[in-house]
């Protein structure tokens, strides 16, 4: 559908005095997600050279999640995604090196919402806000760490991101196309810090306060 | 609008679909340590710093030792650089001693097929007499050092390889250390023989700089020009902070780090141009002694063998095991003699050189 189309439909739905975001309802949504971290790196502890840092690569994947409208303008949203794949590349003092390893990310956040206009406004932007359960798993290390740590295949060195809880900011808006149907874009900015931590002991504060893109397309149930 | 019970459960089926589709499994760290490059051999050239166990022979292996460092307890750094790419521990591409048979130093020299760790201890750039060697007398023909020179080692390696590289090798080359000592061992006899001292220094310095233009005319020759495609160069660690140069005045002391620097600036300038990669020993070891708490290390001046003569006939760390280290840990000393890195001190050079291998892209 092109933007002309979904414009019509959304002018057609508008007119038809349809109530598609009203208290009581629940809209599923499904689409996809930018997470891009905004990566204020601490340094390597010991043993290291002075200075080592890193950056966290911007990662996508599938989004979807689900919306309670409370009341016709206060809506709780609870997002679900797919892992999102981060790669961890050196910084500072080692920068240049490449990758160091992946790690997947798993935001896991519960946004209160305003939405302005009515129930039944064909566009209505919206606010939110709430807490971010930032959850790191399944890090996997390159050869290029266990290179600059000492470690060999056989005692590879490794990398893990300690989970954390952070804050996040949502603006959006959203197009009820039909009564049922409804399309959306948010950006979020998520306020959240980490401690990764090396197999061979070192640890590096990271502040990665990722903006975040997120489009769906949401039905109402 | 439907009853409410029925949304609230159409949500949640979607909702739970969605979920077992997220499937978030374990979060087990893991690494995968295939490098971006796959050499088919480690081939390297140099002396003492990179020797894999030339004069492990005779007396030498006896005494449990073969290695300039504490020998049997940690990989040297070029066979920690060679098992990140899976190879095997690189074995000597020469072996034997040329010392006194009476104290079995004299074992007929012997060249393994397919082991491409050409440096030795003792070796110079180009000059085949090296410390160690026995031509130089005295203490130095009790052990008999082989001091083949980096130049000759390079040649060897065309011989042995017919001709040229394949270009799928990853060739180190690391050495100007013993043009250091037998330089500054002139500087001192043309001092002490009555010369002009600021002359004496001055010739030193420029026969390492002569020294240093050299081996960058070798591995430009006989190395990249002969198709080695991913050729790394170590340059010369600052001599002037081992135990070694801090026993000596500090006009002294000031000399050698002249004479390391003018060789390594006229290696690097040689080099300009060459598709070679770089990696900064000096710097690496300035950088370690300036901060060693940062790099772990609980001693950099002292070495962790003990080079009595009751303890280690040698007096050097080619014959320095757990056997006879001195008293205490010296698990994160830096030196193991009055110059040759322990193998926490090779680890640390394997990382440095790993980090600029992972820079080039070749890990």
């Amino acid at each position: 559908m092109n933007i002309k189309s979904l414009l019509a439909v959304t002018l057609l739905s508008a007119t038809g005095l349809v109530h598609a975001q009203s208290a009581g309802s629940f809209i599923v949504y499904g689409g996809a997600a930018q997470i891009n971290p905004q990566v204020e790196s601490g340094d390597l502890t010991a043993p290291s050279l002075a200075g080592t840092k890193v950056d966290v690569k911007k990662a996508s994947s599938f989004v979807g999640g689900v919306t309670y409208f409370w009341t016709d303008n206060i809506s709780i949203d609870l997002p679900i995604a797919l892992p999102f794949k981060h790669d961890v590349v050196g910084a500072g003092a080692i920068e240049g090196v490449g990758k160091l390893g992946t790690v997947k990310s798993l935001p896991m956040t519960l946004l209160a919402q305003y939405r302005f206009g009515d129930a039944n406004s064909a566009f209505r932007p919206f606010v939110g806000a709430g807490p971010t359960y930032g959850y790191f798993f399944k890090p996997r290390a390159t050869a290029t760490l266990s290179g600059i740590t000492g470690g060999s295949p056989a005692t590879p060195t490794t990398l893990s991101m300690k989970s954390r809880l952070g804050a996040t900011l949502e603006l959006g808006a959203a197009y009820n196309v039909t009564k049922d149907w409804s399309a959306s874009l948010s950006v979020t900015k998520t306020f959240i810090k980490t401690t990764g931590s090396l197999s061979t002991g070192q640890t590096i504060e990271t502040t990665l306060d990722p903006v975040s893109i997120k489009f769906g397309v949401g039905y109402r149930f | 609008m439907k009853p409410l019970f029925t949304r609230i459960a159409a949500a949640s089926v979607a909702l739970l679909g969605s979920l077992l589709v997220a499937g978030c499994g374990g979060g087990g760290a893991t690494a995968d340590t295939t490098p971006k490059f796959s050499p088919s051999a480690v081939v390297s050239f140099g002396d003492s710093l990179s020797d894999q166990g030339t004069y492990k022979v005779g007396t030498v292996a006896a005494l449990g030792g073969g290695q300039y460092t504490v020998n049997g307890i940690g990989p040297h750094w070029l066979e920690r650089i060679a098992t990140l790419y899976g190879l095997a521990k690189p074995c000597p591409a020469q072996q034997g001693l040329d010392g006194l048979a009476s104290q079995g130093f004299s074992v007929p020299v012997k060249n393994n097929a397919g082991c491409f760790a050409y440096g030795q201890g003792g070796a110079r750039v180009t000059n085949p007499v090296g410390p160690g060697n026995k031509l130089l007398g005295g203490s130095n023909a009790v052990l008999g050092q082989l001091t083949v020179p980096v130049v000759t080692q390079m040649q060897n390696h065309l011989t042995a390889a017919g001709g040229s590289y394949k270009g799928t090798e990853l060739v180190f080359v690391y050495a100007g250390g013993n043009d250091v000592f037998i330089n500054l061992a002139t500087v001192q006899a043309t001092i002490g023989a009555g010369g002009d001292p600021t002359a004496a220094a001055t010739a030193g310095v420029t026969a390492m700089g002569k020294a240093g233009a050299e081996l960058a005319g070798y591995v430009k020759a006989l190395v990249v020009g002969k198709g080695a495609k991913n050729v790394v160069v170590i340059n010369l660690p600052d001599v002037s902070l081992t135990p070694f140069a801090k026993s000596l005045p500090a006009a002294t002391q000031g000399l050698v780090l002249q004479m390391v620097n003018t060789f390594n600036d006229q290696l690097k300038t040689g080099l300009s141009g060459a598709d070679v990669v770089w990696a900064d020993a000096a710097q690496g070891v300035r950088d370690q002694i300036a901060d060693p708490a940062k790099f772990s290390l609980t001693n950099v001046t002292t070495p962790a063998c003990d080079l009595s003569a009751a303890k280690n006939p040698l007096g050097s760390s080619l014959v320095c095991s757990a056997a006879n280290v001195i008293a205490g840990d010296v698990s994160h000393y830096l030196f193991a003699d009055s110059v040759h890195p322990t193998p926490y001190g090779n680890q640390l050079l394997s990382q440095l050189v790993a980090l600029e291998l992972a820079r080039k892209g070749w890990l």
